[in-house]
């Protein structure tokens, strides 16, 4: 006798066609060219530090299905879009997540803290709950130019984590460096900048997201704001990619895209040279949703003595951090970190450095480093090394 | 303008005080205010009556008066065994309106706000909530309470003219209780009770006393980063000797050495305790956002670029090891002594 | 059985850190200050959705205040609220507890009365924490207050709440109706519901009240209305940390330290005094 004849009727699932059909439309229907075959089970990271991988594959048929996700393996994603690097039919899987995220939502099913997070965007204009009034706190010595489309070349866009978070504030004084060093003129919104909305954009929430963007877009273009650029690869990426509607009036850039370019024109001259031997993580956000390996290496091998060593799992390949997919504002029980394996290939390497472009990368990375006790490497961001490269630092 | 039941001409001067008492021990906070309102008293030579409610518990009346009362007004019935607003506010009513007193404080626990909150209603008067200071002036009769409000940002100082009783209330630890003096006399004056089932519509279906288990509500806490290594039985008599409870930032909680439930910060728990003392933590931002809302930080660190620094308010750069063992003996040599 | 009222009080304050007392005026500046809602009342709408969750019933958010207080009350409606009443005169302006109790149970009687009315403990302005019981007070009804977990017995006509006090708990029962206050951060307020959030907008959800559509007593409204009133105002050091160097020996620090924690925790209990 099969195992479906032993069904009685409570074990039968019963699909809901009003789910389905609420399911197709905000996914635009991206799950249905999966045929089933778990590419994407298989290579999800997941699968590195957990006994029982992640089932992408079954969170894809119950997308098909028109079935709300029951089980926790939703909110573990971290869409770093491995599977979709990978995926024979090109299934957008990292929307389709979102999709069942979003129907959590409105089941009032999602994990604690995460409600918070929305308030939080929505009281204070960022995702850790700090007071909008202390955004510009990081700069207070910096005498940073309010941005005015007539005299500035771009705008530089903090974002909240650069602009709250201890450890990334050094990131964004490195940027503000370079940009100083290699003259040019640019503003930036103080208090007033906007969040870009990509904590709501992860954890589901569509419609607040949405709303968010339109918020956020309007801003951008009552100043005027043409050129952008962005700290976070998350903020440049919601730019680029979930603002496509919206954002007509300006172009976003990730600021080690722009650096590259500041390089090649010659305006940033990097002359005293550093001599060490560094590793380059690529953040999920540049390297695999929007295809970019090549400008932050440029920036990096033009720093006079350094020398660039690559992991086992480089470029596209990149090894997710485990920051992402709003997993930031959720906890990750120590010995399934990322992060942890992702540092013990950059000791492989010999690297005494292990240099990213990434806000979410940098806390994750570093706190793998200090938890495993590692003395041999230290974590930076590409601003901070190349900032190091200026003449006139001691 | 609505009046107060009594007037200021016909008030008594004499500044009282509810004696709030728990399974018979009076709560320290009535001790405190004792103590400021025996000064208070002394500065405008008026009677201290302190109000004592409950169930056999006459002897904590000479208790009251050791601390500074002159008089006490003993309300005992068995309704008023268990605190109920419902008993307590119509005893205090009558009580009041008897004597007309021109102050009367409570400590704000959370039966003394309670029990504040509908008297002041019921007597129509003004209520001075949440005083950080008190002062009582001489010729006008006046108390000005001192108030804080917006987290602190802002002081008040506010008073009431035209309403009597004045009343207010005054967390505990504002003040300081003074020492009993078991030889100072007193009136114990007891107050018949009219008190019927009836009139009492809160039940207490379960109350239990002492076990303590969520960080969110320790007045105190004590938590231990990195720096501290498994030694969290060093942080826990710490706590104990400030009534508080013990906490973690992420790493000690990765290596076992403490339950998840008290890890502090963004992904654990986010608490607002009076003190929290900081021991062997970096600071990282993740943890900070659980913490920020105390009222005091002490950081203990023996790096002195430690980010949890620019979070303090007292920084020491030093070794926990030597430290924290330091405080816990100078904080024992202290009780040794208040308690003698 | 008739359906289940509930009213939720909810106030809109300034955010504190951004509060500043004018120093030529000496009179509070909240112009310049971002507001929000007061997030203890966040809790306590939280607690009355989901009694609505549980036995169905009406939510109804009631406030004192000026008009630019309604479209954050209408945040409430997208979170689960059915309507707003705001009580909005310059009569009600510069009340204190005596007076804004008042008006808040006039408003409340001229609704129709409720079976619980929720508050927040406090609110983040004032702080007095003693608008539940005062409110309470004037309804003449039962009270259960500070409550980490509130529940009803519909067939007992009881509310039953938890109490985390006293270093322990307390589960106390009061006949409706009854006034129930919220722990602050007692719960987890849910996010807005963009299914509801079209219809928060509409005209019809919210009811403006003045004095005159009140009846109250004007005697005891607003500032004639309240028996305390501010003699001085300060501007108190506060926000930024103090950052404080203690230097010496661990035996100086431990001293120093140990006097600060005797004025800062005085409620010791008794068995850790023995040493």
């Amino acid at each position: 006798m099969s195992q479906t004849d032993q069904l009685s009727a409570e074990e039968a699932i019963v699909v809901d066609d009003e789910l389905w059909e609420e399911l197709i439309t905000l996914t635009n229907g991206a799950a249905s060219a999966c045929f089933q075959c778990g590419v994407c089970t298989a290579i999800c990271p997941w699968g590195l530090v957990k006994a029982e991988t992640v089932s992408v594959r079954t969170l894809m048929h119950q997308a098909q299905l028109g079935l709300p996700s029951a089980n926790d393996s939703l909110w573990l994603c971290t869409s770093c879009a491995q599977c979709e690097a990978l995926c024979p039919r090109g299934v957008p899987i990292v929307e389709v997540v979102r999709g069942l995220r979003y129907l959590a939502w409105q089941r009032r099913n999602t994990p604690r803290g995460l409600p918070s997070v929305l308030w939080s965007v929505y009281w204070n204009n960022n995702p850790w709950s700090q007071p909008p009034s202390h955004r510009t706190l990081w700069a207070r010595n910096l005498d940073l130019p309010t941005y005015d489309a007539a005299r500035h070349e771009i705008l530089l866009y903090v974002g909240c984590t650069a602009s709250y978070d201890q450890r990334v504030q050094r990131v964004a004084r490195s940027v503000v460096r370079l940009l100083n060093a290699a003259g040019v003129r640019f503003g930036v919104l103080g208090d007033d900048e906007p969040c870009c909305g990509e904590a709501a954009l992860n954890v589901g929430h569509k419609p607040y997201f949405q709303e968010i963007a339109q918020q956020t877009a309007r801003v951008f273009r009552e100043r005027g704001v043409t050129w952008l650029v962005t700290i976070s690869p998350h903020c440049y990426d919601v730019f680029k990619n979930h603002y496509s509607q919206l954002n007509e009036s300006f172009t976003p850039i990730h600021y080690t895209q722009y650096l590259a370019v500041l390089v090649e024109d010659g305006r940033l001259q990097l002359t005293r040279p550093v001599e060490l031997k560094v590793t380059y993580h690529d953040p999920c956000y540049l390297a695999r949703h929007n295809r970019e390996v090549e400008a932050p290496r440029c920036v990096l091998r033009a720093i006079p003595g350094l020398e660039l060593v690559e992991m086992k799992h480089a470029a596209s390949d990149t090894l997710c951090c485990g920051g992402g997919g709003g997993r930031m504002w959720l906890e990750t029980v120590a010995g399934e970190r990322f992060s942890d394996i992702r540092v013990k290939e950059a000791l492989a390497t010999d690297a005494s450095v292990l240099v990213t472009a990434c806000p979410f990368c940098i806390v994750c990375l570093e706190d793998s480093v200090k938890s495993q006790k590692i003395q041999a490497l230290a974590v930076m961001d590409i601003a901070e090394l190349t900032a190091q490269a200026l003449a006139g630092q001691a | 303008m609505v009046a107060s039941l009594y007037s200021v001409a016909e008030e008594q001067k004499a500044i009282w005080i509810f004696l709030e008492q728990e399974s018979g021990k009076l709560e320290s906070v009535s001790l405190e205010l004792l103590a400021k309102a025996r000064q208070l008293a002394d500065r405008v030579g008026w009677q201290l009556t302190g109000l004592l409610m409950g169930n056999s518990i006459a002897e904590l009346a000479q208790e009251a008066i050791a601390y500074g009362a002159d008089e006490i007004v003993l309300a005992e019935h068995p309704l008023l065994a268990d605190f109920t607003v419902d008993a307590y506010c119509h005893v205090a009513c009558e009580a009041i309106m008897c004597y007309k007193p021109s102050v009367f404080l409570l400590g704000v626990t959370p039966d003394g706000r309670d029990l504040a909150g509908r008297l002041a209603v019921r007597l129509r008067t003004g209520l001075n909530a949440d005083c950080s200071d008190l002062r009582l002036t001489p010729e006008s009769g006046i108390l000005a309470g001192e108030v804080s409000g917006f987290g602190g940002g802002v002081l008040a100082l506010i008073e009431m003219q035209n309403h009597r009783p004045q009343m207010a209330t005054v967390r505990p630890g504002v003040f300081l209780a003074g020492q009993a003096d078991f030889s100072r006399k007193g009136n114990v004056i007891r107050l018949p009770v009219n008190l019927t089932e009836a009139m009492i519509n809160t039940r207490i279906i379960e109350r239990v006393v002492g076990a303590r288990t969520d960080l969110t509500q320790a007045p105190a806490l004590v938590v231990g980063g990195r720096g501290v290594g498994d030694k969290f039985g060093m942080l826990r008599e710490l706590a104990d000797l400030i009534g508080g409870d013990i906490g973690a930032t992420r790493p000690p909680v990765d290596e076992g050495y403490i339950e998840r439930e008290r890890q502090i910060g963004q992904t654990g728990v986010v608490c607002r305790p009076k003190v929290a003392i900081v021991c062997g933590a970096s600071g990282a931002f993740h943890f900070v956002v659980g913490i920020q809302g105390a009222d005091i930080v002490i950081a203990i660190n023996s790096d002195p670029q430690a980010p949890i620094f620019d979070f303090a308010d007292y920084c020491i750069v030093g070794d926990v090891f030597k430290v924290v063992p330091a405080l816990i003996a100078a904080l024992r040599a202290t009780h040794e002594v208040s308690y003698a | 059985m008739p359906d289940l009222q509930m009213v939720v009080c909810m106030k809109v304050v300034p955010k504190p850190e951004e509060v500043r007392v004018d120093p030529a005026t000496r009179l509070l500046d909240r112009a310049h200050a971002r507001s929000e809602i007061n997030p203890p009342d966040m809790n306590a709408l939280e607690f009355a959705l989901e009694l609505k969750d549980r036995y169905g019933g009406r939510v109804s958010i009631l406030s004192m205040g000026p008009p630019f207080f309604e479209p954050y009350l209408r945040v409430g409606l997208a979170t689960g609220a059915d309507h707003i009443y705001l009580l909005s005169d310059r009569a009600f302006g510069g009340a204190d507890t005596l007076a804004t109790t008042y008006t808040l149970a006039q408003g409340i009687q001229k609704m129709g009365g409720a079976d619980l009315v929720f508050c927040g403990e406090e609110s983040s302005d004032g702080a007095t924490g003693q608008v539940p019981s005062g409110l309470a007070e004037w309804l003449d009804i039962g009270q259960i207050t500070l409550v980490s977990d509130v529940d009803i017995d519909l067939a007992r006509s009881v509310a039953r709440g938890r109490r985390e006090i006293r270093g322990g708990y307390e589960i106390v029962e009061v006949p409706l109706p009854a006034v129930v206050s919220v722990k602050t951060a007692s719960n987890e307020p849910r996010f807005m519901d963009y299914r509801l959030k079209p219809g928060a907008s509409d005209e019809g959800r919210v009811t403006v009240w003045s004095k005159t559509d009140l009846q109250a007593a004007e005697t005891y409204l607003g500032l004639p209305g309240s028996p305390t009133t501010v003699s001085e105002l300060t501007q108190a050091p506060t926000g930024e940390r103090k950052r404080e160097l203690l230097t010496g020996t661990p035996q100086e620090i431990a001293q120093r330290l140990a006097e600060l924690l005797r004025d800062l925790c005085p409620n010791v209990p008794e068995t850790s005094r023995k040493s």
